[in-house]
């Protein structure tokens, strides 16, 4: 330790490790190691008034304001994150934005997430899974894998209370004109995803289908027409500003943006080759403004989308088309679900990354680098960064939030091929919605008393 | 087998539980979903009280004879367990409340 510390250069202050060489600590710590600090929570304080009600160039005008952001980034405050379904999630994204906000330029296609980032792989679920696999010995090519989630998901007290906990509020009718209350469906929804495992989420989520019946099953997972659909499409980038007023949603897309993003460096189009962090992030938006949702029963064409389109972007069609993009037409989203559905994940072994595969040049130009990139506090060696992840179309700006993504050559990936896709469609499949009224619930006379 | 079957009738009351599916609870809901349905089995002879006992003899003396009486304890749920909600056959969502026992007792 001590070793170390006399390599980390320029003694830092007691109570913090010096930069490069601590673990990452969530915000709500760093904030409570800042308040023990005098000289950190005077600055922290001063920022955070600077901060409020003004924007980032007249702030950064201010020389007090200025100097309270460059002693920041010496602080454990500056490289801190959150994690989903933490303690005090809300409190500790607050802690975050409040110095990130001022650090951005305002406006950005992508934020960086101020998440941890997700180490476990999709294997991990997949040997809890196998628990289940024993449980439906009729896995005939008849088999339903969204009815077997369901079922596995009924037989968990766990599950299957949270599950009926946020499939009665979606469905509950408030008056004839309000058929749900959009807002109470939203929060049972989080607590679903939050609080039960992702071998139950996942499987409801992600289940793979042969026919429409199962598709159909699969879209309505989340109660659509109370938590996604609308009478009217807002336009998507309208749709953006208004989860970014929300610390919470804000985080949410910023993760699924990282974690998510098409990268050209790995076959499985994943950041990292990492499905499951990909997967997550995505079940994490669900109960938010931005809650995306499978747009039709295609049993085999998986199309994401939020509930948005890109009518009336004026001079922001361009803009608005990518934003869309990164859930329709989103290769390392449909992998990440195809693969989970499969029951197949990539085999990493992320020992000595080899260089990476070079790649013929994308359509998609990388924006310009931000100016602070040669900014030294970055917790992540920057070498490897420039050989890595530079080359992807983000720039550095997005890798310090997420551990260095390790490159991977082909040879060390092993990709499952895909299914071939036959599109296959049931003449009995309960995609149309028949009229059911000689089939309502006979209450016995019993229950009456 | 004989002696199992005596055994299995002097089972003590307790929570039962089987895998069922949605259509075979016979509420008029037409769905595949599977749920867990808990019930409760068994004999209640150790919780006979002096009420049962003095309430089958008033009966049997012909000093009650019009009303319907129980003389004897029950094996019954206590308590039900939560909603249980599952997607039917035509892509609707119910919620079937006290459809499983929590807990069972004699009563």
């Amino acid at each position: 330790d001590e070793i170390l510390r006399s390599l980390a250069g320029p003694p830092s202050p007691p109570g913090q490790d010096p930069h490069g060489w601590r673990v990452p600590v969530d915000c709500v710590r760093a904030n409570e190691l800042c308040a023990a600090e005098p000289s950190c929570s005077s600055r922290y304080r001063t920022l955070r008034q600077c901060l409020a009600g003004r924007d980032r160039n007249t702030m950064l005008a201010n020389k007090e304001c200025q100097v309270a952001l460059e002693v920041l980034q010496e602080s454990p405050l500056y490289d801190c994150r959150c994690k989903r379904g933490m303690k005090k999630e809300l409190q500790c994204l607050q802690i975050y934005w409040s110095i990130h906000l001022g650090l951005t330029e305002g406006e950005e296609f992508y934020e960086a997430s101020p998440y941890e980032p997700v180490t476990s792989r999709l294997t991990d679920i997949f040997r809890l899974a196998s628990i289940f696999s024993g449980m439906d010995p009729a896995t005939t090519s008849k088999s339903n894998h969204c009815l077997d989630a369901a079922k596995a998901c009924n037989l968990n007290d766990n599950c299957k209370r949270l599950r009926s906990g946020y499939i009665s509020t979606c469905s509950r009718e408030i008056s004839a004109t309000e058929h749900c209350s959009r807002r109470k469906c939203h929060k049972a929804l989080r607590q679903f995803f939050d609080r039960v495992p992702s071998e139950y989420t996942y499987r409801l989520l992600f289940c793979s289908c042969k026919d429409q019946a199962c598709a159909e099953r699969r879209r309505q997972t989340i109660v659509p027409s109370c938590s996604y659909e609308d009478k009217e499409k807002p336009n998507c980038l309208d749709l953006r500003n208004v989860c970014r007023t929300d610390h919470l949603c804000r985080s949410r897309l910023a993760d699924f943006h990282a974690n998510c993003q098409t990268s050209f460096q790995s076959p499985t189009s994943c950041p990292g080759g990492n499905y499951q962090a990909c997967l997550g992030s995505y079940a994490g938006l669900i109960g938010f403004d931005m809650t995306p949702n499978y747009v039709d029963a295609s049993p085999t064409s998986i199309t994401i989308s939020p509930w948005c389109s890109c009518r009336g972007s004026g001079n922001m069609e361009e803009e608005c088309e990518k934003f869309l993009r990164d859930f329709t037409e989103n290769p390392c989203l449909r992998n990440a679900i195809q693969a989970f559905g499969n029951g197949t994940d990539v085999n990493l072994s992320p020992k000595n990354p080899s260089p990476p595969v070079t790649l013929p040049p994308k359509m998609e130009k990388s924006p310009a680098l931000p100016d602070d990139i040669n900014d030294s506090n970055t917790m992540y060696d920057t070498s490897i960064i420039t050989t890595c992840t530079s080359v992807q179309e983000h720039g550095p700006k997005l890798n310090k939030s997420k551990e260095q993504s390790l490159c991977y050559s082909e040879t060390q990936l092993t990709t499952d091929t895909m299914p071939d896709q036959k599109t296959f469609v049931d003449q009995k499949a309960g995609g149309s919605r028949h009229r059911a009224g000689q089939i309502l619930p006979l209450v016995p006379v019993l229950l009456l008393l | 087998s004989r002696r199992k079957r005596a055994r299995a009738r002097h089972k003590p009351c307790a929570l039962q539980e089987l895998e069922v599916s949605v259509s075979e609870l016979g509420l008029g809901y037409e769905s595949d979903e599977t749920v867990l349905f808990r019930y409760c089995s068994g004999t209640c002879e150790a919780a006979v009280r002096s009420y049962d006992l003095s309430l089958k003899s008033m009966r049997s003396r012909r000093r009650i004879r019009k009303e319907k009486v129980r003389a004897r304890p029950c094996c019954r749920p206590l308590a039900y367990d939560d909603d249980v909600s599952f997607l039917d056959a035509y892509n609707r969502y119910y919620t079937v409340n006290e459809l499983s026992a929590k807990e069972c007792g004699c009563v």
